[in-house]
Protein backbone atom coordinates (compact mmCIF):
# COMPACT_ATOMS: atom_id res chain seq x y z
CA UNK A 1 0.00 0.00 0.00
CA UNK A 2 1.33 3.39 -0.96
CA UNK A 3 1.20 6.36 0.93
CA UNK A 4 -1.10 8.71 -1.03
CA UNK A 5 -3.68 11.13 -0.47
CA UNK A 6 -7.76 9.47 -1.18
CA UNK A 7 -10.72 10.83 -1.90
CA UNK A 8 -13.21 10.83 0.19
CA UNK A 9 -15.10 8.36 -1.40
CA UNK A 10 -11.75 6.04 -1.32
CA UNK A 11 -11.37 6.96 2.08
CA UNK A 12 -14.98 5.40 2.78
CA UNK A 13 -14.21 2.40 0.52
CA UNK A 14 -10.84 1.99 2.45
CA UNK A 15 -12.37 1.96 5.70
CA UNK A 16 -15.30 -0.41 4.59
CA UNK A 17 -13.01 -2.55 3.47
CA UNK A 18 -10.17 -2.91 6.72
CA UNK A 19 -13.48 -3.16 8.68
CA UNK A 20 -14.30 -6.44 6.35
CA UNK A 21 -11.27 -7.73 6.85
CA UNK A 22 -11.18 -7.97 10.21
CA UNK A 23 -14.91 -9.69 10.56
CA UNK A 24 -12.61 -12.67 8.84
CA UNK A 25 -9.77 -13.04 11.56
CA UNK A 26 -11.40 -16.30 12.84
CA UNK A 27 -8.70 -17.66 15.34
CA UNK A 28 -7.78 -21.53 13.91
CA UNK A 29 -8.08 -24.11 16.82
CA UNK A 30 -10.38 -22.22 18.63
CA UNK A 31 -12.30 -25.13 20.10
CA UNK A 32 -8.58 -26.27 21.34
CA UNK A 33 -9.03 -24.49 24.84
CA UNK A 34 -12.23 -26.28 24.91
CA UNK A 35 -10.83 -29.70 24.61
CA UNK A 36 -8.21 -28.60 27.17
CA UNK A 37 -10.54 -28.30 29.77
CA UNK A 38 -13.15 -30.85 28.25
CA UNK A 39 -10.53 -33.69 28.56
CA UNK A 40 -8.94 -32.63 31.88
CA UNK A 41 -12.38 -32.35 33.51
CA UNK A 42 -12.98 -36.05 32.36
CA UNK A 43 -9.89 -37.82 33.56
CA UNK A 44 -9.90 -35.85 36.60
CA UNK A 45 -13.58 -36.42 37.24
CA UNK A 46 -13.21 -40.07 36.77
CA UNK A 47 -9.85 -40.44 38.78
CA UNK A 48 -11.81 -39.07 41.72
CA UNK A 49 -14.53 -41.33 41.18
CA UNK A 50 -12.51 -44.48 41.10
CA UNK A 51 -10.74 -43.52 44.26
CA UNK A 52 -13.38 -43.12 46.21
CA UNK A 53 -15.20 -46.47 45.01
CA UNK A 54 -11.87 -48.41 45.93
CA UNK A 55 -10.27 -46.55 48.69
CA UNK A 56 -13.52 -44.57 50.18
CA UNK A 57 -10.95 -41.93 50.98
CA UNK A 58 -12.58 -38.45 51.10
CA UNK A 59 -9.27 -36.80 50.53
CA UNK A 60 -9.34 -37.96 46.83
CA UNK A 61 -11.93 -35.21 46.01
CA UNK A 62 -8.71 -32.41 46.75
CA UNK A 63 -7.57 -33.65 43.00
CA UNK A 64 -10.10 -31.17 42.19
CA UNK A 65 -7.48 -28.90 42.24
CA UNK A 66 -5.55 -30.49 39.76
CA UNK A 67 -7.84 -28.92 36.93
CA UNK A 68 -6.47 -25.24 37.45
CA UNK A 69 -3.16 -26.43 38.78
CA UNK A 70 -2.24 -28.11 35.08
CA UNK A 71 -5.38 -26.24 33.17
CA UNK A 72 -4.08 -22.74 33.47
CA UNK A 73 -0.27 -23.17 32.87
CA UNK A 74 -1.77 -25.46 29.67
CA UNK A 75 -4.06 -22.55 28.50
CA UNK A 76 -1.40 -20.01 29.50
CA UNK A 77 1.32 -22.15 26.95
CA UNK A 78 -1.25 -22.64 24.38
CA UNK A 79 -2.41 -18.82 24.12
CA UNK A 80 0.87 -17.44 23.88
CA UNK A 81 1.80 -19.97 21.59
CA UNK A 82 -0.85 -19.26 19.24
CA UNK A 83 -0.04 -17.54 15.62
CA UNK A 84 -2.69 -15.39 14.18
CA UNK A 85 -1.77 -11.69 15.61
CA UNK A 86 -5.34 -10.32 16.85
CA UNK A 87 -7.23 -10.19 19.27
CA UNK A 88 -10.69 -9.48 18.20
CA UNK A 89 -13.34 -7.89 21.05
CA UNK A 90 -15.33 -11.43 21.06
CA UNK A 91 -12.37 -13.13 21.86
CA UNK A 92 -11.56 -10.49 24.79
CA UNK A 93 -14.74 -10.77 26.19
CA UNK A 94 -14.87 -14.80 25.88
CA UNK A 95 -11.79 -14.62 28.39
CA UNK A 96 -13.19 -11.89 30.64
CA UNK A 97 -16.19 -14.56 31.17
CA UNK A 98 -13.92 -17.60 31.99
CA UNK A 99 -11.57 -15.22 34.47
CA UNK A 100 -14.69 -14.48 36.48
CA UNK A 101 -16.00 -18.18 36.29
CA UNK A 102 -12.22 -19.45 37.12
CA UNK A 103 -12.30 -17.15 40.77
CA UNK A 104 -15.96 -18.10 41.04
CA UNK A 105 -14.91 -21.36 40.74
CA UNK A 106 -11.50 -21.37 43.13
CA UNK A 107 -13.88 -19.24 45.62
CA UNK A 108 -16.49 -22.39 45.92
CA UNK A 109 -13.97 -24.63 45.97
CA UNK A 110 -11.82 -23.19 48.83
CA UNK A 111 -15.02 -22.49 50.78
CA UNK A 112 -15.03 -26.56 50.90
CA UNK A 113 -11.91 -26.42 53.46
CA UNK A 114 -13.99 -24.02 55.87
CA UNK A 115 -17.83 -26.03 55.72
CA UNK A 116 -17.72 -29.05 53.34
CA UNK A 117 -21.81 -28.87 53.62
CA UNK A 118 -22.23 -25.40 53.36
CA UNK A 119 -24.24 -25.92 49.78
CA UNK A 120 -24.28 -28.74 46.50
CA UNK A 121 -20.97 -27.88 45.36
CA UNK A 122 -21.41 -30.13 42.17
CA UNK A 123 -24.51 -28.26 41.97
CA UNK A 124 -23.00 -25.42 42.02
CA UNK A 125 -20.14 -25.73 39.95
CA UNK A 126 -21.93 -27.31 37.33
CA UNK A 127 -24.42 -24.70 37.02
CA UNK A 128 -21.83 -21.88 37.36
CA UNK A 129 -19.56 -23.73 34.30
CA UNK A 130 -22.76 -24.10 32.25
CA UNK A 131 -23.84 -20.98 32.38
CA UNK A 132 -20.00 -19.52 31.27
CA UNK A 133 -20.35 -22.42 28.16
CA UNK A 134 -24.06 -20.85 27.39
CA UNK A 135 -22.75 -17.06 27.30
CA UNK A 136 -19.51 -17.79 25.56
CA UNK A 137 -21.74 -19.69 22.90
CA UNK A 138 -24.11 -16.78 22.67
CA UNK A 139 -21.39 -14.13 21.89
CA UNK A 140 -19.67 -16.14 19.41
CA UNK A 141 -22.74 -17.26 18.00
CA UNK A 142 -22.12 -20.74 17.41
CA UNK A 143 -24.84 -22.77 17.98
CA UNK A 144 -23.27 -25.77 19.11
CA UNK A 145 -21.84 -24.20 22.13
CA UNK A 146 -25.42 -22.89 22.59
CA UNK A 147 -27.59 -25.79 22.64
CA UNK A 148 -24.50 -27.27 25.39
CA UNK A 149 -24.58 -24.66 27.55
CA UNK A 150 -28.38 -24.52 28.04
CA UNK A 151 -28.66 -28.20 28.17
CA UNK A 152 -25.94 -28.11 30.90
CA UNK A 153 -27.73 -25.91 32.68
CA UNK A 154 -31.15 -27.88 32.66
CA UNK A 155 -28.96 -30.94 33.50
CA UNK A 156 -27.01 -29.24 36.23
CA UNK A 157 -30.13 -29.73 38.46
CA UNK A 158 -29.95 -33.49 38.37
CA UNK A 159 -27.14 -33.30 40.15
CA UNK A 160 -29.42 -32.32 43.42
CA UNK A 161 -31.49 -35.49 42.48
CA UNK A 162 -28.85 -37.98 42.29
CA UNK A 163 -26.96 -39.18 45.52
CA UNK A 164 -23.55 -39.83 46.67
CA UNK A 165 -20.60 -40.36 44.49
CA UNK A 166 -22.81 -40.80 41.11
CA UNK A 167 -22.99 -37.42 40.84
CA UNK A 168 -19.50 -37.65 40.18
CA UNK A 169 -20.17 -39.57 37.31
CA UNK A 170 -22.52 -37.05 35.65
CA UNK A 171 -20.27 -34.24 36.66
CA UNK A 172 -17.55 -35.94 34.16
CA UNK A 173 -20.94 -36.48 31.25
CA UNK A 174 -21.47 -32.74 31.43
CA UNK A 175 -17.44 -32.35 30.18
CA UNK A 176 -18.24 -34.51 27.23
CA UNK A 177 -21.50 -33.00 26.56
CA UNK A 178 -20.74 -29.23 26.99
CA UNK A 179 -17.10 -29.01 26.39
CA UNK A 180 -15.60 -31.93 24.14
CA UNK A 181 -18.33 -32.10 21.98
CA UNK A 182 -18.68 -28.49 21.44
CA UNK A 183 -14.59 -28.43 20.65
CA UNK A 184 -14.21 -30.80 18.25
CA UNK A 185 -17.32 -28.60 16.26
CA UNK A 186 -15.96 -25.70 16.87
CA UNK A 187 -12.29 -26.92 15.67
CA UNK A 188 -13.95 -28.51 12.51
CA UNK A 189 -15.90 -25.46 11.92
CA UNK A 190 -12.45 -23.10 11.86
CA UNK A 191 -10.60 -25.76 9.68
CA UNK A 192 -13.28 -25.65 7.16
CA UNK A 193 -13.22 -21.81 7.04
CA UNK A 194 -9.97 -21.14 7.00
CA UNK A 195 -9.38 -23.79 4.53
CA UNK A 196 -11.80 -22.40 1.75
CA UNK A 197 -10.69 -18.45 3.15
CA UNK A 198 -13.84 -17.08 3.70
CA UNK A 199 -15.51 -15.36 6.66
CA UNK A 200 -16.44 -18.33 9.02
CA UNK A 201 -19.88 -16.89 9.39
CA UNK A 202 -20.81 -17.25 5.62
CA UNK A 203 -19.21 -20.61 5.23
CA UNK A 204 -21.26 -22.41 8.04
CA UNK A 205 -24.26 -20.22 7.83
CA UNK A 206 -26.40 -23.83 6.70
CA UNK A 207 -24.92 -25.44 9.66
CA UNK A 208 -23.74 -23.20 12.53
CA UNK A 209 -22.95 -19.89 12.81
CA UNK A 210 -19.53 -19.16 14.24
CA UNK A 211 -17.99 -15.40 14.61
CA UNK A 212 -14.63 -14.27 15.57
CA UNK A 213 -13.06 -15.83 18.48
CA UNK B 1 -20.79 23.18 6.16
CA UNK B 2 -17.48 20.58 4.95
CA UNK B 3 -15.64 19.63 8.31
CA UNK B 4 -11.99 19.70 8.23
CA UNK B 5 -10.03 16.02 7.35
CA UNK B 6 -7.70 15.00 10.02
CA UNK B 7 -4.48 14.99 8.33
CA UNK B 8 -2.69 12.72 9.98
CA UNK B 9 -6.19 9.96 9.50
CA UNK B 10 -6.26 11.53 5.60
CA UNK B 11 -3.46 9.33 4.44
CA UNK B 12 -4.37 6.01 3.15
CA UNK B 13 -1.99 3.35 5.15
CA UNK B 14 -2.61 5.13 8.66
CA UNK B 15 -6.78 5.26 7.31
CA UNK B 16 -5.88 1.90 7.25
CA UNK B 17 -4.48 0.75 10.52
CA UNK B 18 -7.08 3.30 11.98
CA UNK B 19 -9.97 0.98 10.28
CA UNK B 20 -8.26 -2.22 11.33
CA UNK B 21 -7.77 -1.44 14.82
CA UNK B 22 -10.93 0.46 15.09
CA UNK B 23 -12.60 -3.07 15.24
CA UNK B 24 -10.16 -5.09 17.40
CA UNK B 25 -8.79 -5.15 20.76
CA UNK B 26 -5.25 -5.69 19.45
CA UNK B 27 -3.57 -6.30 16.18
CA UNK B 28 0.29 -7.15 16.02
CA UNK B 29 3.00 -5.68 13.36
CA UNK B 30 2.51 -8.61 10.97
CA UNK B 31 -1.33 -9.08 11.24
CA UNK B 32 -1.22 -5.32 10.04
CA UNK B 33 1.50 -5.33 7.49
CA UNK B 34 -1.02 -8.62 5.84
CA UNK B 35 -4.19 -6.74 6.04
CA UNK B 36 -3.18 -3.71 5.03
CA UNK B 37 -0.48 -4.76 2.49
CA UNK B 38 2.25 -2.47 3.60
CA UNK B 39 5.95 -2.70 3.27
CA UNK B 40 7.62 -3.21 6.81
CA UNK B 41 9.59 -0.48 6.36
CA UNK B 42 6.62 1.89 5.30
CA UNK B 43 4.11 0.41 8.01
CA UNK B 44 6.66 1.34 10.87
CA UNK B 45 7.03 4.73 9.90
CA UNK B 46 3.27 5.38 10.13
CA UNK B 47 2.89 3.28 13.37
CA UNK B 48 5.35 5.47 14.79
CA UNK B 49 3.41 9.03 13.53
CA UNK B 50 0.20 7.58 14.87
CA UNK B 51 1.79 6.68 18.41
CA UNK B 52 3.07 10.14 18.82
CA UNK B 53 -0.35 11.44 17.61
CA UNK B 54 -1.16 9.39 20.74
CA UNK B 55 -3.84 7.74 18.25
CA UNK B 56 -2.55 4.46 18.88
CA UNK B 57 -0.30 2.37 21.81
CA UNK B 58 2.30 0.40 20.57
CA UNK B 59 3.89 -1.69 23.14
CA UNK B 60 7.36 -4.17 21.69
CA UNK B 61 7.47 -7.18 23.91
CA UNK B 62 8.16 -10.66 22.64
CA UNK B 63 6.17 -13.82 21.44
CA UNK B 64 7.96 -16.97 23.28
CA UNK B 65 11.50 -15.84 21.40
CA UNK B 66 10.53 -13.86 18.71
CA UNK B 67 9.82 -10.24 19.02
CA UNK B 68 6.36 -8.76 18.68
CA UNK B 69 4.58 -5.47 18.24
CA UNK B 70 1.33 -4.69 19.31
CA UNK B 71 -0.87 -2.10 18.87
CA UNK B 72 -4.31 -1.17 19.98
CA UNK B 73 -6.16 2.31 19.36
CA UNK B 74 -6.39 4.80 22.19
CA UNK B 75 -9.83 6.28 23.50
CA UNK B 76 -7.86 9.76 21.63
CA UNK B 77 -7.48 7.48 18.44
CA UNK B 78 -11.19 6.30 18.42
CA UNK B 79 -12.06 10.03 18.99
CA UNK B 80 -10.36 10.95 15.99
CA UNK B 81 -11.29 8.25 14.02
CA UNK B 82 -15.24 9.10 14.89
CA UNK B 83 -14.33 12.79 13.95
CA UNK B 84 -12.62 11.69 10.95
CA UNK B 85 -15.82 9.73 9.93
CA UNK B 86 -18.07 12.55 10.59
CA UNK B 87 -16.28 15.05 8.49
CA UNK B 88 -16.64 12.36 5.92
CA UNK B 89 -19.92 12.63 6.22
CA UNK B 90 -20.07 15.84 5.89
CA UNK B 91 -18.88 15.82 2.40
CA UNK B 92 -21.08 12.93 1.09
CA UNK B 93 -24.52 14.04 2.28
Amino acid sequence: MEEKNLSKNESLELIARMIKETRNSMERGGGNIYLLWGYLWLVVALTIYGLLLYTGDYRATWLWFAMPLVGYPVMYFMLKSKKGGVVTFVGAVISKIWIVIGVCALLLSLFMFVNHNAFPIMFIMALLINAGVAMSGLVIKFKPTIIAGFVGILLSFSLLLIPGINQILVFAAFSVIMLIIPGHILNAASRKANAAGLDPKESSSKSNKVSNV
Amino acid sequence: MFKELDPLLHSQLRLAVMSLLISLEEADFVYLREKSGATAGNLSVQLEKLAQAQYIEVDKGYSGKRPRTTCRITPAGRAAFEAYVDALRSYTE
